[in-house]
């Protein structure tokens, strides 16, 4: 994350540079203005959700869907962690119902739970960014509501395509997340090994 | 029908709740309490990111990055008009959409690219943002190989969108 910072930051300003120096600034105040005004619309939805993830976790819900989700999880994730799991269900659910601004605070619990302080990111820890990168959508309502007002004969018909590709690219980033966790333990041994016959 | 998805939900949340004998009041105030000092600490995650985005999209960069990468666009079937929507989608949420609106007006809103540029948006999201905000809270440094998965899971993605329009 800091070299890809680095590299957009710095890039932009050197062509800022050539195209329009003095319009630096204020570019980045704007944007900063914008995540401002971002932050309070998310404290205001956040507001909502924790209360109901308050009350769904109270109830003993999320403790329910925990257990319906269990082995998918425990096959993607590899944890025995309860309430790690527990936040992870409700992220998913969330994550499907298209709530993306939902998903984000109980999947900021999850990461908690998930990591091992160690600085470096465990396989869980991948898994979780992973697949909320590339979550199942059943419902794309803000592309279906841009096409409606937008003029479109028939906004929904992008439902079918929008689910196939979906699950598709979900599928390959849980795959590909589980064959890299594969060959990096394989190349962590064989350094352990390198190591131990130096040694 | 989609609309009433989320009410009954909710109702079926409050009730089970009642029903166990929580205090949903208070209850619900103990978890909203946690709202403001979590975005407290996320905002400052949410405004580097986006003077980044902001920064790249005035400079032009976003141009240049697009005639750079078109030939490899091209190569998997990605129309040329979507190239910038595919490179600022992992950045953006918002700006993506505005993209998106702008491919509405500029090709009619069911043209094909219009219709691929949808599914793109519907099948991918905000990566880069995503990783920011959901390791805000962790000491996570090191993310060894998860951008790269999930941005190449993505671009297949894109790619699968692109061909399915072409099918449907």
């Amino acid at each position: 994350m800091n070299r890809i910072w680095f590299v957009m930051v710095v890039l932009s300003i050197c062509l800022l540079l050539f195209n329009d120096p003095s319009g630096m600034l204020s570019t980045m105040i704007d944007a900063s203005g914008e995540a401002f005004s971002l932050a309070i619309e998310l404290c205001a939805v956040y507001a909502v959700w924790l209360g109901i993830l308050e009350l769904v976790d109270a109830s003993g819900l999320s403790e329910k869907l925990a257990k319906l989700l269990r082995p998918l999880i425990r096959w993607m994730f590899k944890i025995k962690d309860e309430e790690a799991e527990k936040m992870i269900a409700l992220n998913m659910s969330a994550n499907m119902l298209g709530l993306g601004n939902a998903a984000t605070p109980m999947g900021i619990n999850a990461m908690k739970k998930l990591d091992d302080k160690s600085g470096v990111a465990n396989h869980a820890v991948i898994m979780l960014i992973v697949l909320n990168s590339t979550s199942i959508q059943l419902l794309p309502s803000t592309v279906i509501g841009l096409r409606a007002s937008a003029g479109s004969q028939s906004p929904a018909d992008i439902i079918l395509p929008t689910l196939i590709a979906t699950i598709c690219t979900c599928v390959i980033g849980v795959s590909l997340t589980k064959l890299a966790n594969h060959l990096h333990g394989k190349y962590l041994i064989k350094k352990q090994n390198k190591k131990n016959i130096k040694s | 029908m989609s609309g009433y998805i989320l009410p009954i939900i909710f109702i079926a949340i409050f009730c089970y709740s009642k029903l166990k004998k929580v205090n949903t009041y208070d209850t619900f105030v103990k978890g909203a309490k946690k709202s403001i000092p979590l975005v407290i600490d996320i905002f400052p995650y949410i405004a580097t990111i986006m003077i980044a985005v902001a920064l790249l999209r005035a400079s032009g960069a976003t141009e240049i990055l697009a005639t750079i990468f078109s030939p490899l666009f091209k190569l998997l079937g990605i129309p040329k008009e979507l190239i910038e929507l595919v490179l600022l989608r992992p950045f953006t949420g918002s700006g993506s959409y505005a993209l998106l609106d702008d491919v509405f007006t500029q090709y009619g809103a069911d043209s094909y690219i219009s219709r691929c540029a949808s599914v793109i948006l519907g099948c991918s999201e905000t990566i880069f943002y995503v990783t920011t905000v959901y390791t805000s809270q962790t000491k996570v440094k090191k993310l060894l190989y998860a951008i790269p998965i999930a941005l190449v899971a993505s671009v297949f993605g894109s790619v699968i969108a692109c061909l399915i329009c072409k099918v449907i």
